[in-house]
């Protein structure tokens, strides 16, 4: 296929990014925006007209995920194969919207070309599990059932103008009116990050807006972050001029006249229809409750919700719930800004070098180094400037804390970027955020954008003689690009492959220069730390893991959500106290902590504290925060598989070991899941995941075999069950079969839903499934309404 | 300067060298396979790897600078088995055969694919060379051998396998009939003598290789006229006498003495002879057990026993091969043991530890190719169907050997004796099969480029070729393109190779550490050197 190419495009993007190589991504990035797919004539008139050779085209566009060479359908279908949606059955989504759509297999794009379907490693919507992207729509909590709906939906035109833009009408409307600053009696916060406008929760902000109007009510309606509610969104918390806060969870857009009746006086309303709404609100309201009027009645509908609070400090996400993500007046009145300006005051970078050293912070990416060692080491390094960067790659499936905390507190993350270049005498900063994460990308561009219109970016910040800019560049797709070398080179308009540290960053990263990398919750954590003092901050934890740690929890969970524990809390007070247990009196399997390079801690070591040194010793990780609880359903070979799966697909391939030794590792998983594996692939299996793990180039190479090693030395009656064909859990699909048994009352139903037609209709007689046929999705089973579907 | 000690030995070296280089100053060889002087480490094939400090995990060496008191493991068996284990991996994703499958297939393992090549391009005198360096009766074996080479030949499915067995009767015959056949240089003469009992093939063939070697023979054989077997079992009408004496004549042309009527335990003892020579090679076919049993030699229920790696009976200096170890029909493997007991017994003349030569050494070999993956090797070859002689005693024509010929694919690697990874796997007993049973890289052949030729599946995606071709300054180069497990090197935004290697083609295959990129055989090279 052919495409005129429109060359003026091409070159007005030139003339905005640049000659060189480090413009090429960003370029792709917009021709691929254009064109939903980077036609090989733009690619060669770029090559004309730029610096740029083919070679580094043909090499960086087939590099990231992001980019595709074939010409896709009019909408982008994502499906997220992350841990939790993984775990939640994202596949038989995946399945279902295949089939829906009538994609051949081998094929991505429907016969029409009006959708394209690609799979994504992690959205970072995990409590919303399993999640779909339909453009810039998110759908959450699918099923194979309502999969197809959603697309429908979309046709439809149902859903609308995504959420993120509401952003957009928030920051025209308080140019406009300052929205808020006059009197009010009193305020209705709506989180408007990701996962709540994921449910809509930009439609619950407008209602309230128009409600508030309607109503004349001098009350003020404020876009807020993360409250960390994260399944049940929408989340809304309404503060009264009296100091009382009461949180709603999963309100719809229908309902908040009732929640403003409730809470506020409009002048024409009956006490009768306030006393009815308030009766049934109550079920959506949850603690912390400070209201005494509804305490009681919160505490009776689920007491685990109750008390959760007390147990986390808010440190990188403190006021979580109550800013407005990009008020920067707001930010100051609260704190913000107070630590940059006290190190800048002190005049004395060294000073705030030691103060992260005596702190005890340690790198909250993955690594756990020292941070307060990193910032001296760039600090001591000789070079013509210096170069901070804030890695916001967020790869690991089942991990959303770097992005909700960019989503919540931008400007946080901007103010301890500025006290680290500061320290380490850099003078520009790069923030590196995964393309994935759009909210979060235009959260902080516009924090970036406002404090350089307020003086708190520029030459001479605030009169200190301090100067630094900063800006954002969007990953395209590369999880490898987290590994900080790799993210250099990426930034570099690279190939996202590592290389070989020593030299590590800090002599020698950006263009050559000394580099300070830090991942963003360690750099949210700064502001703080300055603020208060290293004593405030280390006076929180465990002997060798001070202060906090922010959690993704999802999975088998009652309550995911975000969460921020001090360090030294054990697992089983995670998911129990934090996350309200496992749900449907399943049984706790095993948590899954660090993601791909990290490990499943099985129930009986649950009283694991959260401690760097202590997971180690258990063969875990702390990782990027990444918590997925499993229940008794899933199978442990079956996770492990998927993890290869995932580090397999992310591998640069580079290095012999990750390259070909994780795939060598994936046949076998896949064979044991298959039930064809021989007891000389098991100890194959062990024996090349040590050497993977001892001889691989990177990080991810080194701590890819985590997920096996720690399932053979946990659950090996899991993969020895395996080799005798057998799945424990029921869950992998060569092993199981389905049946009918004698509780079929001959209803249709699964007939009826069955997408293969497995299921011949017997109306009134017991069912019988063709085994040959099935292909195992399990709707028969969900649809059944007599528990009439075994799986063996 | 920092001071280091690998293995246990000291060493200075110069700031900012690698670890690599500090054992290469100690002359301890750790193999490489990316890495290239002048060029960047790529530290990607792992095989350089070694252990610092007694650490857990390992470094490679060609990349990592020494640290001053870094002490290094490099010949450890933990060390050892890291490196194994990356040759292993990296062949499960190596798809390619180190020889051609007729090679795998003659016990003689003629290079059928350069005997090809000449009778193409008419060069007959080199092609009767080629030939002779490993079948001493070539134009005898081409009217009897059943040609166990051609079954697995490439060509087999599209026309029929190459008539190999014809060929080389063709090439033989020819020089037959020339005024001067070829008879191979002899290696100087080292003073050293053998008598080789029985004139059949085996015997004939160590006769032949012993005096390339320099060596002086006699061969004793019980009947009048020396060719055993081949002489007395099978009719003249499918083995014209004057081409088995042509044949024989170039054995005596070369040195050999014949002394016909005697026989081993009757007119001549084996201890007359283990007096007379430096050593004696026992290759009278089927053997009376008993006979020999009583002249002191081990037997088994077949025949002679010997130790296998050296050809060498319980006597010091007698060896046997052929039909008097293992009776056997196919005189294609007795004249491949004849040439095997000559070269173990060319080293025990020299007085060194006896190894059976090893004709193939370490070897990958793929399975059965459709047409489709054979496409890019049919580029070159001609298109039609087996040329079968008339008359196979007579065998082919000029022009029908000549169109045989061109039906070779050529299908063995283009860099045989220059694989690092061959060598590597060879030196490290690398197991090609253990990571057996899963997907490797696509088989093909490119051929779009003059004088270079690219196996895209033989491909370690070092990277060494990317880098000469930027460095250098091709206009379009090369890259690598998808990452992970699929990351392969092509020409950028779909060119072709041609387009892409305008200066630097030799370069780049020569650099390349397998076959992947190789250099075509007999073409010129015409680029800017």
């Amino acid at each position: 296929m052919s495409v005129a190419i429109d060359a003026k495009f091409v070159d007005e993007l030139v003339t905005q990014h640049g000659h060189g190589p480090e413009a090429l991504i960003p370029v792709l990035q917009a021709i691929q925006d254009r064109y939903h797919y980077l036609p090989a004539e733009v690619l060669t008139h770029l090559s004309d007209v730029t610096a740029i050779t083919p070679a580094a085209i043909t090499g960086v566009s087939t590099f990231y995920q992001q980019f595709r060479h074939r010409p896709a359908g009019e909408h982008r279908i994502r499906v997220c194969h992350g841990t939790a949606c993984h775990v939640k059955g994202s596949q038989q989504v995946e399945d279902a919207i295949r089939r829906h759509l009538n994609i051949a297999d081998d094929e991505d794009t429907d016969p029409s070309m009006k959708f394209t379907v690609e799979r994504v490693a992690c959205v970072g919507c995990c409590s919303l599990a399993p999640v779909v992207q339909v453009d810039d729509a998110t759908y959450g909590h699918l099923t194979y059932r309502e999969a197809p709906a959603a697309v429908d939906d979309f046709v439809g035109g149902h859903h609308g103008e995504h959420g993120i833009h509401i952003d957009d009408a928030i920051h025209a409307e308080a140019e406009l009116a300052a929205n808020g600053k006059t009197p009010h009696v009193g305020e209705v916060h709506v989180s408007l990050d990701t996962c709540c406008l994921t449910s809509r929760a930009d439609r619950v902000y407008r209602a309230l807006r128009q409600s508030t109007k309607k109503l004349h009510l001098p009350v003020r309606v404020k876009r807020v972050g993360c409250m960390g509610l994260c399944q049940h969104g929408p989340t809304v918390a309404v503060t009264t001029g009296e100091g009382q806060r009461a949180t709603y969870v999963g309100l719809g857009d229908e309902s908040v006249d009732e929640v403003l009746w409730r809470h506020f006086q409009p002048r024409n309303l009956t006490q009768r229809v306030r006393r009815t709404a308030a009766h049934w609100l109550d079920r959506l309201l949850i603690g912390p409750v400070e209201d005494p009027l509804h305490a009681a009645s919160a505490a009776r509908r689920d007491p685990i919700t109750v008390g959760i609070e007390p147990r986390q400090v808010r440190i990188a996400s403190e006021h979580y719930g109550r800013l407005d993500p990009l008020d920067l007046d707001e930010y100051i009145a609260s704190g913000g800004f107070e630590g940059l300006r006290k190190a800048l005051e002190s005049n004395d970078s060294e000073a705030v070098i030691t103060t992260v050293e005596q702190s005890g912070l340690r790198g909250r990416g993955g690594g756990g180094f020292p941070s307060g060692i990193k910032w001296r080491r760039v600090h001591e390094a000789s070079g013509d400037r210096k170069y901070v960067i804030c890695n916001g790659d967020e790869g690991d499936p089942g991990a959303f804390m770097d992005r909700t905390l960019a989503e919540s507190f931008p400007y946080r993350v901007l103010e301890g970027m500025m006290i680290a270049a500061y320290a380490v005498g850099a003078d520009e900063g790069v923030f590196y955020v995964r393309h994935e994460y759009p909210l979060a990308v235009r959260r902080l561009r516009r924090a970036i954008e406002t404090c350089e219109n307020a003086g708190w970016l520029g030459d001479n910040i605030q009169g200190s003689g301090f100067s630094f800019k900063s800006r954002l560049v969007e990953g395209a797709g590369a999880f490898i690009c987290g590994e900080e070398t790799a993210l250099i080179a990426s930034i570099e308009g690279q190939r996202g492959v590592p290389r070989l540290r020593p030299p590590y960053p800090a002599q020698s990263g950006l263009w050559g220069q000394p580099t300070l990398v830090n991942n963003v919750e360690t750099l949210a954590n700064v502001p703080w730390i300055v603020r208060h003092g290293a004593e405030a901050y280390s006076a929180i934890g465990t002997e060798t893991s001070k202060g906090t740690k922010v959690f993704a929890l999802a999975g088998k969970v009652r309550r995911s959500g975000l969460i921020e524990i001090p360090l030294g809390m054990t697992l089983r007070q995670i998911v129990d106290e934090l996350g309200g247990g496992v749900p449907g009196g399943k049984a706790l399997k095993a948590v899954q902590i660090g993601g791909p390079s990290g490990g499943c801690i099985p129930a009986t070591l649950a009283d694991t504290p959260v401690d760097y040194e202590a997971l180690k010793q258990i063969g875990a990780i702390m990782g990027s925060g990444g918590l997925i609880v499993l229940d008794e359903d899933d199978c442990m070979v079956d996770i492990a598989r998927y993890f290869l799966q995932f580090t397999q697909t992310e591998s640069c391939g580079k290095c012999t070991f990750c390259r070909i030794g994780t795939r060598r590792m994936l046949e076998i998983l896949t064979r044991l899941c298959e039930g064809k594996a021989s007891r000389r692939d098991l100890d194959e299996l062990e024996t090349l995941a040590r050497q993977v793990a001892a001889a691989s180039i990177c990080g991810l190479g080194r701590t890819a075999p985590n997920p096996v090693l720690t399932t053979l030395k946990y659950f090996r009656h899991e993969y020895e069950a395996h080799l005798q064909g057998r799945c424990p859990s029921g869950k992998c699909q060569s092993l199981i079969k389905y049946e009918v048994n004698d509780r079929c009352i001959g209803c249709t139903l699964c007939a009826q839903h069955c997408p293969t037609d497995a299921i011949g209709m017997t109306p009134l007689f017991r069912h019988v499934i063709d085994d040959a046929t099935c292909i195992r999705c399990d709707v028969c089973r969900q649809v059944c309404p007599a528990e009439a579907i075994s799986v063996h | 300067m920092p001071r280091v000690t690998i293995d246990n030995q000291a060493v200075e070296v110069p700031e900012g060298a690698t670890i690599l280089d500090a054992a290469k100053q100690l002359g301890i060889e750790i193999p490489t396979l990316c890495h290239l002087d002048g060029c960047r480490p790529n530290a990607s094939c792992m095989v350089c790897v070694v252990r610092i400090n007694g650490r857990a995990d390992l470094s490679p060496s060609c990349a990592t600078p020494v640290v001053d008191g870094m002490v290094i493991e490099s010949e450890t068996e933990a060390v050892h088995e890291a490196r194994r284990t990356a040759l292993e991996l990296l062949l499960s994703d190596h798809s390619g055969d180190c020889l051609a499958p007729c090679v795998n297939g003659c016990p003689a393992h003629m290079d059928i694919s350069s005997m090809n090549r000449l009778i193409a391009a008419d060069d007959l005198r080199g092609a009767i060379e080629v030939v002779k360096a490993d079948i001493p009766l070539p134009a005898t074996l081409g009217r009897i051998c059943p040609a166990p080479c051609e079954p697995s030949c490439r060509r087999a499915a599209v026309g029929g396998s190459v008539a190999i067995c014809k060929l080389k009767q063709y090439v033989a015959d020819q020089d037959l009939e020339t005024d001067a056949a070829y008879v191979p240089t002899c290696e100087p003469h080292c003073g050293k003598s053998v008598a080789v009992v029985g004139a059949g093939p085996s015997g004939l063939s160590a006769a032949y290789f012993l005096l390339r070697a320099g060596v002086d023979v006699d061969v004793f054989d019980r009947n009048t006229l020396p060719g055993g077997a081949l002489r007395y079992e099978i009719p003249p009408e499918r083995l014209p006498r004057d081409v088995l004496n042509g044949e024989i004549d170039v054995i005596r042309r070369m040195g050999a003495r014949f002394h016909a009527d005697e026989a081993l335990g009757a007119e001549i003892s084996l201890e007359q002879l283990q007096l007379a020579y430096d050593a004696v090679v026992i290759a009278t076919g089927g053997v009376d057990t008993d006979l020999l049993g009583h002249m002191g030699l081990e037997t088994t229920r077949q025949g002679l026993r010997i130790n296998p790696e050296s050809f060498g009976t319980n006597l010091e200096g007698v060896f046997a091969a052929g039909g008097a170890v293992r009776p056997s029909k196919l005189a294609i493997r007795s004249i491949a043991e004849g040439k095997a007991v000559a070269g173990c017994v060319v080293q025990y003349l020299e007085g060194k530890d006896i190894q059976r030569p090893d004709e193939v050494g370490f070897n990958v070999r793929l399975g059965k190719l459709t047409a489709e993956q054979l496409t890019g090797w049919f580029e070159s070859a001609s298109r039609e169907a087996r040329h079968e002689p008339e008359n196979p005693v007579q065998g082919l024509d000029a022009e029908a050997a000549r169109e045989e010929a061109m039906r070779c694919l050529h299908c063995e690697c283009g860099a045989q004796e220059d694989c690092r990874l061959r060598e590597q796997a060879a030196k490290y007993q690398a197991n090609p099969k253990r990571f057996s049973g899963g997907i490797g890289r696509p088989v093909s052949l490119r051929v779009e480029h003059p004088f270079v030729l690219y196996e895209p599946g033989k491909c370690i995606a070092c990277g060494l070729c990317v880098q000469i071709a930027e460095r250098d300054r091709e206009a379009l180069g090369l890259t690598f393109v998808g990452r992970g497990f699929n990351v392969h090197i092509d020409a950028p935004s779909g060119a072709r190779l041609d387009e892409a290697l305008r200066v630097k083609a030799q370069e780049c295959a020569e650099a390349c550490p397998t076959g992947a990129l190789s250099l075509r055989a007999g073409v010129a090279i015409s680029e800017p050197r």
